[in-house]
């Protein structure tokens, strides 16, 4: 991403939007925001920006459902807004294919750290490519291909799948993978990773719910396996 | 397994019946002997007049048939007689006197012409004058004096004898005017079979009225010990919370009027509760949302001090120095209102019960030493935890219980502050021990109560006065504890047991170590 990476801002509260807003573009982002869920999927398809951050709790349609609509089409990456860390909004977020969230009160420095590093995921860095049974990665290309056909993945799943796959069968413990993935510090939330190979199994795993190749390893994470 | 396992739960159950039995025997047990004693002394006492008066009847008809014979008989035969019979008459007239019907032997005495005593027996097998008593011989040959009530000089005596454990009847008379003396012995023996057989049924009705009266008592104690079992249950229930409970009430007697009793009291109980909840929900609610409320204003806020404050940094010398001091006040003061915002909203989530744990298995050491890095108290903390304690816990939560520990320790005691790790079996305890002037004994009951005001030697400057309280609250939820005491080497010491939670732990490899793909030890599931 060499030019100004552009997110899209969807709040319906008039203060924090204009306060984010401000915070946001003094972090150097391109900002563009939305009062509603409606509105904020009609800027969506006119700006394509990088990366959208998502209040939950929207009229109309909320953050959930918005969330679910943008991952029918897009893979771009979704930070949500949330009340609180420990609550279901956080699962019910994830499972809607979120792929962060942040806890508000929001401190803009914590919010710009997030974003910087979901789109830290997309960045490209080596030039091979490797194999786990029909799974293939290129690296190169950041494409994933299963039995020849191009899959659909966010910045997230992507990364969460090369991480894995540069060390194929060795088990990854889900703070280890906050840490690689999200770069969060010591407090990353696990429940991220296991909503991220939920969705990541769905797209990669021939039946997803008996996993061949991301396998849960009892007590310590997950690993990447070439199904024998 | 199993099976050893159901067998001692069924052991269990079995006492736990019998223990119940035996909780209801008082009462039960009074009640049978209570009817048990009324039905025995009526049984016995009605019983014994009975067999009394029927002995009596019996014996006085059978005495009076044979005496009367007797009497007749010697009438008819003895005084017949000649004055001095000879033993052949006396034999003769003994035999035919005996020959009635009431079977009974005759033994007849009378002086033959030399002065000697001839005897005349019936049956001499039986019946000698070795046989009757002396005191009724004696009564027999008195000779009374005729007065204007007796107007025979001789009487007929009878007495009852025991012959070789066999009852009898014995009487004697002489006739008057000289003649022979005559004695009679009849065997009383099928008057006392009918006598043994009476007592016997008797004793069979006594004994049945006893069995009769205990499963009378029996019913009675359960007709009245069911619906006391049955209020028995119903107020464990309502002490175990359940205040919905209530008695259905039949009847008009005493225990109706107690369910009765009872089933107001638990109405109303139910009702004060509600009502008590209710009020309680309502300011727990206000609580809730009031924070929650104040969290929208509270995001934009922050947000902009963090403009002006990174605008003070990247600017300082070209503001104002009064709009700096300004500024710098705003923004930390909305970091102290977002701290307190956000742990009363932890604390009403604590109260509402909708806290969750987000588990996840982590190496305690490393949490620890994260916790103390992040706050850069890495020089404050001496920190002795070996490596490896692995345990399953809420990550987030276990850092907010440390931060609240180590920054009280921190705050009242002063550095150096000591954090050592245990893992004892089950329980992982974390101890932190501050060099302060440890807590007075009048507060140490009080530490982790919200918003307590400790004395002058704790003074709580800062914090929201919620930090040790959400420590707790973290704890127990979690299954564990905190506790608070004074070090016998001076200081404070906050002890933190949790629990470490999933026994797979102890068959899970090192994170991060090596794993084939098909290796036993670690166990692939399904699903995440």
């Amino acid at each position: 991403m060499t030019s100004v990476p552009s997110l899209l801002l969807i709040e319906d509260d008039d203060a924090i939007r204009t306060a984010l807003e401000l915070s946001l573009t003094r972090q150097g982002h391109r900002v563009a925001t939305a009062a509603t869920g409606e509105d904020g999927l009609k800027l969506l398809r006119e700006q394509r920006p990088d990366l959208i951050v998502l209040d939950v709790m929207l009229p109309g349609i909320d953050g959930f459902e918005v969330c679910r609509r943008i991952r029918r089409t897009d893979q771009l990456p979704i930070i949500l807004l949330t009340a609180r860390s420990d609550d279901i909004d956080v699962v019910v977020g994830l499972e809607s294919g979120a792929d962060d969230y942040v806890v508000k009160p929001v401190q803009g420095r914590v919010l710009d750290a997030r974003i910087r590093a979901v789109l830290r995921r997309g960045e490209r860095e080596a030039n091979d490519s490797a194999a786990f049974g029909s799974l293939v990665i290129d690296r190169a290309a950041m494409t994933v291909t299963k039995n020849g056909e191009d899959l659909q993945l966010t910045p997230t799943e992507l990364r969460l799948l090369l991480e894995l796959s540069r060390r194929p069968g060795q088990a990854l413990s889900r703070q280890q993978l906050l840490r690689l993935v999200w770069e969060h510090d010591y407090l990353g939330d696990s429940r991220l990773v296991d909503a991220c190979v939920q969705r990541l199994r769905a797209k990669v795993e021939d039946v997803p719910s008996s996993p061949t190749l991301i396998r849960t390893v009892r007590g310590v994470g997950y690993r990447l396996d070439s199904p024998s | 397994m199993t099976a050893p396992r159901g067998r001692v739960r069924g052991w269990a159950a079995a006492r736990r019946t019998i223990l119940a039995g035996l909780r209801f025997t008082s009462l039960r047990l009074r009640l049978v002997v209570v009817f048990g004693l009324v039905a025995l002394t009526a049984a016995v006492s009605a019983s014994g007049i009975a067999y009394w008066l029927n002995r009596e009847a019996v014996l006085t008809r059978t005495q009076d048939a044979v005496l009367g014979d007797f009497q007749q008989a010697m009438q008819t035969r003895a005084s017949t007689l000649p004055p001095h019979p000879t033993q052949d008459e006396l034999q003769r007239a003994a035999g035919q006197m005996a020959n009635s019907s009431q079977r009974f032997s005759v033994l007849l005495l009378a002086e033959d012409g030399d002065g000697d005593t001839v005897r005349g027996n019936s049956d001499l097998d039986t019946f000698t004058l070795e046989d009757v008593p002396a005191s009724l011989r004696k009564a027999v040959n008195r000779e009374q004096e005729i007065t204007s009530n007796n107007k025979y000089t001789y009487h007929l005596y009878w007495q009852r004898i025991v012959q070789d454990d066999k009852p009898y009847l014995v009487g004697g008379a002489k006739v008057i005017g000289g003649g022979p003396t005559g004695y009679m012995l009849k065997s009383l023996e099928p008057e006392a079979k009918d006598l043994n057989s009476l007592a016997w049924s008797l004793g069979i009705a006594t004994g049945l009225a006893l069995i009769g009266s205990a499963l009378l008592a029996q019913a009675a104690a359960t007709t009245v010990l069911k619906p006391v079992h049955r209020l028995g249950i119903a107020a464990r229930r309502l002490g175990e919370g359940k205040l919905d409970t209530r008695l259905r009430v039949s009847g008009t007697d005493e225990l109706a009027d107690l369910s009765r009793t009872f089933n107001r009291t638990a109405e109303s109980l139910e009702k004060r509760v509600a009502d008590m909840s209710a009020r309680d929900e309502a300011s727990r609610r206000f609580v809730a949302d009031m924070s929650h409320e104040l969290r929208t204003p509270l995001t934009a806020i922050t947000a902009v001090s963090e403009v002006l404050e990174e605008e003070l940094d990247a600017e300082s010398g070209s503001v104002d120095p009064m709009i700096e001091s300004a500024v710098r006040l705003v923004v930390s003061e909305t970091r102290r209102l977002n701290n307190l915002v956000e742990n009363l909203m932890e604390v009403t989530r604590f109260d509402a019960g909708t806290a969750r744990l987000v588990l996840d298995t982590v190496d305690i050491a490393d949490q620890i030493t994260a916790c103390i890095d992040a706050r850069a108290w890495l020089d404050a903390v001496d920190l002795d935890a070996p490596r490896g304690i692995m345990a399953h816990l809420d990550p987030r939560r276990l850092d907010v219980i440390l931060a609240n520990l180590i920054g009280n320790a921190l705050k009242h005691g002063g550095s150096p502050v000591r954090v050592r790790v245990r893992d004892e079996g089950d329980e992982l305890v974390i101890e932190v021990r501050d060099h302060g002037p440890g807590i007075p004994e009048d507060v140490l009951p009080h530490v982790f109560d919200r918003f307590y005001k400790a004395s002058a030697s704790r003074p709580r400057s800062e914090g929201s006065g919620l930090g040790l309280s959400i420590a707790l609250e973290n704890a127990h939820i979690h299954g564990g504890g905190i506790t608070a005491a004074n070090s016998p080497e001076g200081g404070a010491v906050f002890t933190l047991r949790l629990p470490r939670g999933s026994s797979e732990l102890a068959d899970a490899e090192p994170a991060g170590g090596p794993g084939k793909p098909d290796d036993g030890g670690t166990r692939p599931e399904g699903d995440a």
